[in-house]
């Protein structure tokens, strides 16, 4: 493995997610990496209450925790404020759900990437508004079930990451919690790249929402990606890609029959899902 | 209002969640726990195969050696001769191919053998005295493991020189000599007196009781059975194992210009394939079928790439003798699968009759063990001496182990009973003797145990083998050895079943941080009961099954 345990450990134990939660798992792999000089800002989300019941916090850093509309430009605002008293080293870093990143934050993260602000996005996709009872968000994707899409969601998953590739934006990848060394790298390289909006997309199986054990949200994760459902990548500029991990043979059957919000698929139901994955990936690889 | 102010504090957070006790969550605990890999639990020595295997991926040879022999102190001969169970049951084979275990052993066991790696003295040298009977794998191996106690041992062989089966029966393109000798040397410069060329009997024991306070008798099986087609006194049938002695010996018995063999054991391959090396015509006529034949195919293949031709599946039913040859006259026979085990019982299959011509007919039928002077002092049964569990006789202070009480004929199996027919000699000495066995406590780890995302395929690799038209020339060793960069790539792909290699994987997919590396801890990491909330992560990304879970009731 390539991922090294930061010892500075800017992401505590005692935190409140549910046991195997794979937005904790993410959040140590994230905060260890980008250290104690930073700014964490948070909207609703279950990243809130992970980041601790108050007067207690997870986090090591100062964590600004704003509405849900604002995280983009609550993050570009105090960025401003620290670059005009002059520290320009402090990274700021808008962690939000993907409720807070494709629905209801989307105006404010895209104004603040067509601004260019000087920020590190990133959106923990667990593909649905989990901390509220699992409805659906335009991150859930095709047919799965949530509390507001009973007979499984009829529209695909929106394309965020091309979406931000679109605002030419500096930096924008594609991770998960199954890849450790790969998400971290990431989140270095996002640290790396100064001077605009970074944005990161992290797949995080959700373990109730999903309705897989507790044990296997790294592994859903990694048959997410094998399965060629979400390939990991990266792109420079809105134009240099760069494909890390793609499908390796699994088929979306693998990987929607461990998942509970599938449960309802008929076997023709998987083949249109695989349609929509085999096109999606097709058009993908042409970037490459 | 009288122009108060609220003061909004600048900041909120008092402290950190790591106050909080969140372990009051779970209902189960993961455990890390060294847990039995199938190979070692089929292992006729119990050796620590993971362990050792890992130590060459580490390239800690030596330390690997050391491993290797503490159950075994020969692992050069060990590592051309075992039947290898452990590669049958490797987690590795449904997926890309076994590890090549007996490759690497012979690896380690060669290169003890080129850095003249010796046995430390034992640390303690007590005044007890054992007298070994017998020179050969069970013997070394019981001789060897009293020694390391500070047992004083004397072995005794009937033979000018020690190693048995290794050094009077596998032919030298198996297992060369100077194999056997620098491993049989290296047993006794710890301190074992040698008494060869004296073969003891049943008569002796008086004596022997006199100056030892045990006896182990491990003198092999070494009465060849006949066929009663066959006259005892006809020259040109031979028996197997003393036509492989006279190989050994280098004055080969006379053949004549065809050979037929009969059998379907190790010891038929190699009379196979030490007449090929002589030159002549050579035919073997198996009982079983080449599937259920008792050599390992490797050995079958090899006899049949050197030109032998194998019939399967029948037997002789007559002989004539027909102007100084002769003519074997055969039937095609299928075994009866209503039977016992161990029972075989061919039945003829009519209108398959055929006949085979032979100068000389070399018989390798099995061996029993010679008794008749020993059976006024120890009880036997079925032709072989009879022991409890414990590896005693009938006669209080002898003990047996190996081809003279056991009809599993492997030398593997012979190093193993020799290992534990000592512990129990110890005992009887009244050593306090502790053997920890791994798999009464835990589970053994099973393929579905094996998270195998780690572990990306690779195709397996065996020793290279000469070409079978160069080999047959001569008596040279036929497997080359392997060289370093393949032992390491079979090492390498060593799942090492229920052995934790300290990957940190555990302690990466905690979202709770409440796996720590601890170099205090006996299996290197901590789990930090005050925050572990019972996920499971860690054991599910544990690649190779090294954790189990504990249930609490609270």
């Amino acid at each position: 493995m390539g991922y090294e345990i930061n010892e500075e450990k800017v992401f505590n134990s005692g935190h409140a997610a549910c046991p195997g939660c794979s937005e904790a798992l993410a959040l140590r792999f994230i905060l260890n990496t980008l250290g104690k000089d930073a700014i964490a800002v948070v909207p609703p989300s279950c990243i809130a209450i992970i980041s601790g019941p108050q007067p207690l916090s997870s986090m090591s850093i100062p964590v600004y925790q704003t509405t849900l509309e604002a995280s983009a430009a609550s993050a570009a605002g105090i960025k401003r404020a620290l670059i005009s008293k002059g520290n320009n080293h402090t990274n700021v870093v808008a962690i939000a759900g993907d409720g807070g990143t494709y629905d209801i934050g989307f105006q404010a993260l895209s104004a603040a990437a067509e601004r260019n602000e000087d920020i590190i996005y990133i959106c923990l996709d667990n593909e649905g508004y989990m901390n509220t009872g699992t409805q659906k968000s335009s991150a859930t994707p095709s047919m799965a079930f949530t509390t507001s899409t009973p007979a499984g969601k009829l529209s695909p998953k929106k394309n965020v990451p091309e979406i931000m590739v679109a605002h030419n934006i500096p930096y924008m990848a594609t991770a998960t919690t199954g890849y450790p060394d790969d998400l971290a790298r990431k989140v270095k390289r996002a640290m790396e790249i100064k001077g605009g909006l970074r944005f990161i997309n992290i797949l995080t199986p959700c373990l109730a929402g999903w309705g897989i054990p507790d044990s296997a949200g790294p592994k859903t994760s990694r048959l997410a990606v094998q399965s060629g459902m979400y390939p990991l990548y990266e792109v420079e500029n809105g134009e240099s890609y760069t494909l890390n991990y793609g499908p390796n043979g699994l088929s979306v059957a693998d990987y929607v029959t461990t998942q509970k919000r599938y449960r309802h698929l008929l076997a023709e139901d998987i083949e249109l899902i695989q349609a929509e994955v085999d096109h999606s990936w097709e058009r993908l690889q042409k970037k490459f | 209002m009288s122009g108060t102010v609220k003061r909004v504090p600048s900041i909120w957070t008092t402290g950190s969640t790591d106050i909080l006790n969140t372990g009051t969550w779970r209902s189960a605990i993961a455990v890390h726990e060294k847990r039995p890999a199938p190979c070692y639990g089929v292992c006729p020595v119990d050796g620590d195969i993971p362990v050792w295997v890992q130590q060459v991926r580490n390239e800690k040879f030596k330390e690997a050696w050391q491993t290797l022999v503490e159950n075994n102190p020969i692992p050069a001969a060990i590592g051309r001769t075992c039947h290898r169970p452990c590669e049958g049951a490797c987690n590795r084979t449904d997926f890309d191919g076994a590890v090549s275990i007996n490759a690497l052993e012979q690896y380690i066991g060669d290169m003890a053998i080129q850095e003249g790696w010796a046995f430390p003295a034992p640390s303690v040298e007590l005044d007890q005295k054992v007298a070994v009977i017998g020179g050969g794998p069970a013997g070394l191996s019981c001789a060897y493991q009293l020694r390391r106690k500070g047992i004083q041992v004397t072995l005794f062989d009937a033979n000018p020189e020690l190693g048995g089966v290794l050094r009077y029966g596998v032919p030298e393109y198996r297992l060369p000599k100077k194999m056997v000798a620098a491993e049989t040397q290296r047993i006794v410069d710890l301190g074992v007196e040698v008494v060869t060329g004296r073969k003891l009997t049943g008569a002796d024991v008086e004596e022997l009781e006199r100056d030892y306070s045990a006896i182990f008798i491990a003198f092999g099986a070494h009465e060849p059975k006949r066929l009663s087609q066959f006259s005892k006194n006809d020259k040109r049938a031979l028996d197997g194992i003393a036509f492989l002695r006279s190989v050994r010996l280098d004055a080969p018995a006379e053949l004549g210009r065809k050979v037929v063999v009969i059998g379907g054991g190790s010891v038929a391959m190699d009379v196979a394939g030490s007449a090929l090396r002589l030159g002549r015509q050579t035919e073997i006529l198996a009982l079983e079928g080449r599937e259920v034949m008792p050599a390992p195919e490797d050995e079958i293949e090899d006899v049949i790439e050197e030109g032998a031709l194998l019939i399967d599946g029948a037997m002789v039913k007559t002989v004539e003798d027909v102007s100084g040859r002769l003519l074997l006259h055969c039937i095609k026979v299928e075994l009866d699968q209503n039977v016992l085990p161990g029972i075989i019982r061919p039945i003829e299959i009519a209108g398959t009759e055929f006949i085979l011509e032979a100068d000389t007919v070399i018989l390798a039928v099995g061996q029993d063990p010679e008794l008749t002077d020993w059976k006024d002092r120890v009880q036997v049964a079925k032709g072989m001496v009879k022991i409890d569990e414990d590896y005693r006789t009938s006669h209080a202070g002898i003990f047996a182990a190996g081809d003279v009480a056991s009809t599993e004929r492997f030398v593997s199996t012979a190093i193993g009973d020799g290992k534990r027919a000592a512990n129990c000699i110890a005992r009887h000495l009244g050593q306090l003797v502790v053997v920890e066995d791994a798999a009464v406590e835990t589970k053994e780890v099973t393929f579905e145990d094996i998270n195998t995302f780690y572990f990306p395929n690779q195709e397996p690799g065996e020793r290279d083998k000469v070409d079978a038209d160069v080999r047959i020339a001569g008596f040279a060793e036929i497997r080359l050895g392997l060289s370093d960069e393949q032992a390491l790539n079979q090492a390498k792909r060593c799942f090492s079943c229920g052995s934790c290699v300290e990957c940190d994987n555990c302690s990466i997919f905690c979202p709770d941080m409440a796996i720590i590396k601890d170099a205090d801890a006996p299996l290197y990491y901590k789990v930090l009961e005050q925050y572990c909330k019972g996920c499971g992560c860690c054991l599910e990304e544990c690649p190779r099954g090294a954790m189990g879970v504990k249930e609490e009731k609270k």
